[in-house]
Protein backbone atom coordinates (compact mmCIF):
# COMPACT_ATOMS: atom_id res chain seq x y z
CA UNK A 1 0.00 0.00 0.00
CA UNK A 2 2.69 2.44 0.99
CA UNK A 3 5.79 3.20 -0.97
CA UNK A 4 8.59 1.79 1.07
CA UNK A 5 10.76 4.45 2.65
CA UNK A 6 14.30 4.37 1.30
CA UNK A 7 16.22 2.55 4.08
CA UNK A 8 19.36 4.51 3.25
CA UNK A 9 17.58 7.80 3.97
CA UNK A 10 15.31 6.57 6.75
CA UNK A 11 18.06 6.87 9.31
CA UNK A 12 18.45 9.92 11.51
CA UNK A 13 22.01 10.90 10.83
CA UNK A 14 22.04 10.06 7.12
CA UNK A 15 18.81 12.00 6.63
CA UNK A 16 20.26 14.94 8.56
CA UNK A 17 23.34 14.94 6.33
CA UNK A 18 21.23 14.77 3.16
CA UNK A 19 18.92 17.57 4.39
CA UNK A 20 21.92 19.81 5.01
CA UNK A 21 23.50 19.05 1.67
CA UNK A 22 20.29 19.53 -0.32
CA UNK A 23 20.21 23.18 0.79
CA UNK A 24 23.82 24.09 -0.04
CA UNK A 25 26.27 23.69 -2.90
CA UNK A 26 28.86 21.89 -0.77
CA UNK A 27 29.83 21.59 2.86
CA UNK A 28 32.87 20.49 4.81
CA UNK A 29 32.80 17.47 7.08
CA UNK A 30 33.43 19.70 10.13
CA UNK A 31 30.45 21.88 9.24
CA UNK A 32 28.18 18.84 8.92
CA UNK A 33 29.47 17.46 12.22
CA UNK A 34 28.80 20.77 13.95
CA UNK A 35 25.25 21.05 12.60
CA UNK A 36 24.28 17.44 13.22
CA UNK A 37 26.01 17.16 16.63
CA UNK A 38 27.28 13.75 15.57
CA UNK A 39 30.54 12.16 16.59
CA UNK A 40 33.26 12.14 13.95
CA UNK A 41 33.34 8.34 13.89
CA UNK A 42 29.63 7.84 13.42
CA UNK A 43 29.37 10.63 10.86
CA UNK A 44 32.28 9.17 8.94
CA UNK A 45 30.53 5.80 8.67
CA UNK A 46 27.22 7.34 7.53
CA UNK A 47 28.93 9.62 5.01
CA UNK A 48 30.73 6.61 3.61
CA UNK A 49 27.40 4.76 3.22
CA UNK A 50 25.84 7.70 1.39
CA UNK A 51 28.86 7.82 -0.86
CA UNK A 52 28.70 4.08 -1.60
CA UNK A 53 25.12 4.32 -2.86
CA UNK A 54 26.04 7.37 -4.95
CA UNK A 55 23.88 9.90 -3.09
CA UNK A 56 26.80 12.19 -2.28
CA UNK A 57 30.25 12.99 -3.63
CA UNK A 58 33.10 13.19 -1.17
CA UNK A 59 36.28 15.06 -2.05
CA UNK A 60 39.35 14.81 0.13
CA UNK A 61 42.09 17.38 -0.15
CA UNK A 62 44.68 19.23 1.87
CA UNK A 63 44.19 22.84 2.89
CA UNK A 64 47.09 24.48 4.69
CA UNK A 65 48.47 21.05 5.60
CA UNK A 66 45.21 19.89 7.17
CA UNK A 67 43.13 17.17 5.55
CA UNK A 68 39.76 18.43 4.53
CA UNK A 69 36.69 16.52 3.40
CA UNK A 70 34.06 18.26 1.33
CA UNK A 71 30.67 16.70 0.61
CA UNK A 72 28.10 17.56 -1.98
CA UNK A 73 24.86 15.93 -3.01
CA UNK A 74 24.69 14.17 -6.41
CA UNK A 75 21.76 14.28 -8.90
CA UNK A 76 21.00 10.71 -7.84
CA UNK A 77 20.96 11.88 -4.22
CA UNK A 78 18.57 14.73 -5.02
CA UNK A 79 16.26 12.29 -6.80
CA UNK A 80 16.33 9.88 -3.87
CA UNK A 81 15.73 12.69 -1.38
CA UNK A 82 12.75 13.97 -3.35
CA UNK A 83 11.30 10.48 -3.66
CA UNK A 84 11.79 9.99 0.08
CA UNK A 85 9.96 13.24 0.93
CA UNK A 86 7.14 12.32 -1.44
CA UNK A 87 6.85 8.90 0.16
CA UNK A 88 6.78 10.54 3.60
CA UNK A 89 4.04 12.91 2.52
CA UNK A 90 2.00 10.10 0.99
CA UNK A 91 2.46 8.08 4.14
CA UNK A 92 1.45 10.90 6.47
CA UNK A 93 -1.41 12.01 4.21
CA UNK A 94 -2.96 8.55 4.07
CA UNK A 95 -2.37 7.68 7.69
CA UNK A 96 -3.95 11.00 8.68
CA UNK A 97 -7.19 10.09 6.90
CA UNK A 98 -7.25 6.54 8.21
CA UNK B 1 22.39 -3.60 11.91
CA UNK B 2 23.33 -0.18 13.10
CA UNK B 3 23.38 -0.10 16.82
CA UNK B 4 23.57 3.65 17.17
CA UNK B 5 20.34 4.40 15.38
CA UNK B 6 16.85 4.25 16.72
CA UNK B 7 13.68 3.84 14.71
CA UNK B 8 11.95 7.09 13.98
CA UNK B 9 8.55 7.98 12.61
CA UNK B 10 7.73 9.79 9.34
CA UNK B 11 6.70 12.84 11.41
CA UNK B 12 10.08 12.91 13.08
CA UNK B 13 11.65 12.50 9.66
CA UNK B 14 9.94 15.59 8.30
CA UNK B 15 10.82 17.57 11.43
CA UNK B 16 14.44 16.57 11.07
CA UNK B 17 14.53 17.61 7.39
CA UNK B 18 12.93 20.93 8.28
CA UNK B 19 15.30 21.66 11.15
CA UNK B 20 18.42 20.77 9.15
CA UNK B 21 17.42 22.90 6.18
CA UNK B 22 16.68 25.86 8.46
CA UNK B 23 20.16 25.50 10.01
CA UNK B 24 21.72 26.35 6.65
CA UNK B 25 19.65 29.52 6.25
CA UNK B 26 22.12 31.81 8.01
CA UNK B 27 25.13 30.35 6.31
CA UNK B 28 25.67 33.21 3.83
CA UNK B 29 29.17 34.55 4.44
CA UNK B 30 29.90 38.12 5.44
CA UNK B 31 30.53 39.96 2.17
CA UNK B 32 30.66 43.42 3.73
CA UNK B 33 34.45 43.63 3.26
CA UNK B 34 34.05 43.95 -0.53
CA UNK B 35 31.45 46.69 -0.31
CA UNK B 36 33.47 48.66 2.25
CA UNK B 37 36.83 48.12 0.56
CA UNK B 38 35.68 49.02 -2.95
CA UNK B 39 33.26 51.66 -1.70
CA UNK B 40 35.92 53.62 0.17
CA UNK B 41 38.63 53.02 -2.44
CA UNK B 42 36.60 54.21 -5.44
CA UNK B 43 35.04 57.01 -3.37
CA UNK B 44 38.55 58.20 -2.45
CA UNK B 45 39.67 58.02 -6.09
CA UNK B 46 36.67 60.06 -7.29
CA UNK B 47 37.31 62.78 -4.71
CA UNK B 48 41.09 62.72 -5.32
CA UNK B 49 40.65 63.01 -9.08
CA UNK B 50 38.20 65.88 -8.58
CA UNK B 51 40.67 67.76 -6.35
CA UNK B 52 43.60 67.08 -8.73
CA UNK B 53 41.63 68.14 -11.79
CA UNK B 54 39.53 71.05 -10.55
CA UNK B 55 41.61 72.61 -7.78
CA UNK B 56 45.21 71.62 -8.52
CA UNK B 57 44.79 71.63 -12.33
CA UNK B 58 47.04 68.59 -12.48
CA UNK B 59 47.01 67.30 -16.09
CA UNK B 60 47.45 63.59 -15.21
CA UNK B 61 44.53 63.67 -12.78
CA UNK B 62 43.34 60.21 -13.94
CA UNK B 63 46.49 58.67 -12.42
CA UNK B 64 44.45 57.83 -9.28
CA UNK B 65 42.68 55.04 -11.19
CA UNK B 66 45.88 53.00 -11.24
CA UNK B 67 44.79 52.03 -7.74
CA UNK B 68 42.04 49.87 -9.31
CA UNK B 69 44.30 46.96 -10.38
CA UNK B 70 45.97 47.17 -6.93
CA UNK B 71 42.50 46.93 -5.39
CA UNK B 72 41.75 43.96 -7.62
CA UNK B 73 44.81 42.11 -6.33
CA UNK B 74 44.02 42.86 -2.65
CA UNK B 75 40.40 41.83 -3.19
CA UNK B 76 41.52 38.62 -4.91
CA UNK B 77 43.92 37.69 -2.08
CA UNK B 78 41.23 38.36 0.53
CA UNK B 79 38.73 36.28 -1.48
CA UNK B 80 41.00 33.27 -1.80
CA UNK B 81 41.84 33.37 1.93
CA UNK B 82 38.17 33.59 2.84
CA UNK B 83 37.21 30.70 0.59
CA UNK B 84 39.83 28.56 2.35
CA UNK B 85 38.25 29.35 5.71
CA UNK B 86 34.70 28.81 4.50
CA UNK B 87 33.16 25.53 5.61
CA UNK B 88 30.05 25.65 3.51
CA UNK B 89 29.18 27.12 0.11
CA UNK B 90 25.60 28.04 -0.68
CA UNK B 91 24.02 28.51 -4.09
CA UNK B 92 23.24 32.14 -3.24
CA UNK B 93 26.92 32.85 -2.56
CA UNK B 94 27.86 31.24 -5.83
CA UNK B 95 25.30 33.32 -7.72
CA UNK B 96 26.53 36.53 -6.03
CA UNK B 97 30.14 35.66 -6.87
CA UNK B 98 29.31 35.16 -10.55
CA UNK B 99 27.34 38.41 -10.72
CA UNK B 100 30.38 40.34 -9.43
CA UNK B 101 32.78 38.45 -11.65
CA UNK B 102 30.72 39.39 -14.70
CA UNK B 103 30.55 43.00 -13.46
CA UNK B 104 34.31 43.14 -12.92
CA UNK B 105 34.78 41.99 -16.53
CA UNK B 106 32.18 44.57 -17.65
CA UNK B 107 34.15 47.36 -15.92
CA UNK B 108 37.28 46.36 -17.82
CA UNK B 109 35.35 46.15 -21.10
CA UNK B 110 33.86 49.60 -20.44
CA UNK B 111 37.32 51.08 -19.83
CA UNK B 112 38.50 49.59 -23.15
CA UNK B 113 35.44 51.02 -24.93
CA UNK B 114 35.96 54.46 -23.35
CA UNK B 115 39.64 54.45 -24.34
CA UNK B 116 38.94 53.29 -27.90
CA UNK B 117 35.96 55.51 -28.68
CA UNK B 118 36.95 58.32 -26.29
CA UNK B 119 33.57 58.20 -24.58
CA UNK B 120 34.70 59.35 -21.12
CA UNK B 121 31.76 61.75 -20.97
CA UNK B 122 29.37 58.82 -20.50
CA UNK B 123 31.76 56.47 -18.67
CA UNK B 124 30.50 57.26 -15.15
CA UNK B 125 26.89 56.87 -16.25
CA UNK B 126 27.61 53.25 -17.12
CA UNK B 127 29.83 52.63 -14.08
CA UNK B 128 27.05 53.84 -11.78
CA UNK B 129 24.58 51.69 -13.71
CA UNK B 130 26.82 48.65 -13.12
CA UNK B 131 27.16 49.45 -9.39
CA UNK B 132 23.36 49.58 -9.32
CA UNK B 133 22.98 46.18 -10.99
CA UNK B 134 25.51 44.58 -8.62
CA UNK B 135 24.04 45.92 -5.42
CA UNK B 136 20.42 45.43 -6.51
CA UNK B 137 20.99 41.78 -7.47
CA UNK B 138 23.13 41.01 -4.40
CA UNK B 139 20.64 42.72 -2.08
CA UNK B 140 17.76 40.76 -3.61
CA UNK B 141 19.59 37.43 -3.40
CA UNK B 142 20.78 37.79 0.19
CA UNK B 143 17.53 39.60 1.13
CA UNK B 144 19.20 42.73 2.42
CA UNK B 145 17.09 45.80 1.76
CA UNK B 146 19.71 48.58 2.12
CA UNK B 147 21.59 47.11 -0.87
CA UNK B 148 18.38 46.94 -2.91
CA UNK B 149 17.60 50.58 -2.08
CA UNK B 150 21.22 51.56 -2.87
CA UNK B 151 20.82 49.83 -6.24
CA UNK B 152 17.63 51.73 -7.04
CA UNK B 153 19.26 55.07 -6.09
CA UNK B 154 22.12 54.23 -8.47
CA UNK B 155 19.74 53.54 -11.35
CA UNK B 156 18.38 57.06 -10.84
CA UNK B 157 21.85 58.61 -10.42
CA UNK B 158 23.02 56.92 -13.63
CA UNK B 159 20.22 58.58 -15.57
CA UNK B 160 20.85 61.96 -13.89
CA UNK B 161 24.65 61.78 -14.19
CA UNK B 162 24.77 62.00 -17.99
CA UNK B 163 23.40 65.57 -17.88
CA UNK B 164 26.39 66.85 -15.88
CA UNK B 165 29.95 67.77 -16.82
CA UNK B 166 32.70 65.17 -16.32
CA UNK B 167 33.99 67.00 -13.21
CA UNK B 168 30.61 66.94 -11.53
CA UNK B 169 30.11 63.33 -12.58
CA UNK B 170 33.04 62.49 -10.30
CA UNK B 171 31.08 63.88 -7.37
CA UNK B 172 27.90 62.08 -8.44
CA UNK B 173 29.87 58.82 -8.63
CA UNK B 174 31.14 59.52 -5.09
CA UNK B 175 27.52 59.92 -3.91
CA UNK B 176 26.60 56.69 -5.74
CA UNK B 177 29.33 54.84 -3.83
CA UNK B 178 28.16 56.19 -0.50
CA UNK B 179 24.56 55.11 -1.14
CA UNK B 180 25.17 51.74 -2.75
CA UNK B 181 28.42 50.44 -1.20
CA UNK B 182 29.50 52.35 1.89
CA UNK B 183 26.22 52.76 3.84
CA UNK B 184 24.82 49.28 2.98
CA UNK B 185 28.32 47.82 3.57
CA UNK B 186 28.47 49.18 7.12
CA UNK B 187 24.88 48.06 7.80
CA UNK B 188 25.71 44.58 6.45
CA UNK B 189 28.77 44.36 8.71
CA UNK B 190 26.65 45.34 11.71
CA UNK B 191 24.08 42.69 10.80
CA UNK B 192 26.71 39.93 10.67
CA UNK B 193 28.30 41.08 13.92
CA UNK B 194 24.90 40.90 15.60
CA UNK B 195 24.28 37.45 14.14
CA UNK B 196 27.59 36.21 15.51
CA UNK B 197 26.90 37.38 19.06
Amino acid sequence: MFKELDPILHSQLRLAVMSLLIAVKEAEFTYIREKTNATAGNLSVQVQKLKEVGYIDVAKQFKDNYPQTTCRITPKGIEAFEAYVQALQAYLGTSGKG
Amino acid sequence: METNEKEFSPQESLQLIHSMISKTKNSVADDSFYFLFWGWLVFGCCIAQYILKVYLLYPNHYIVWWLMPVGGIISGIYGSRQSKKQQVKSFVEEAVAYVWLSLAISFIVLIIISMTANTWQTAFTYYILLYGIGTFVTGSLIRFRPLVIGGIINFILAAVCVRFSYDNQLLIAAIALVTSYIIPGHLLRMKYKKQKN
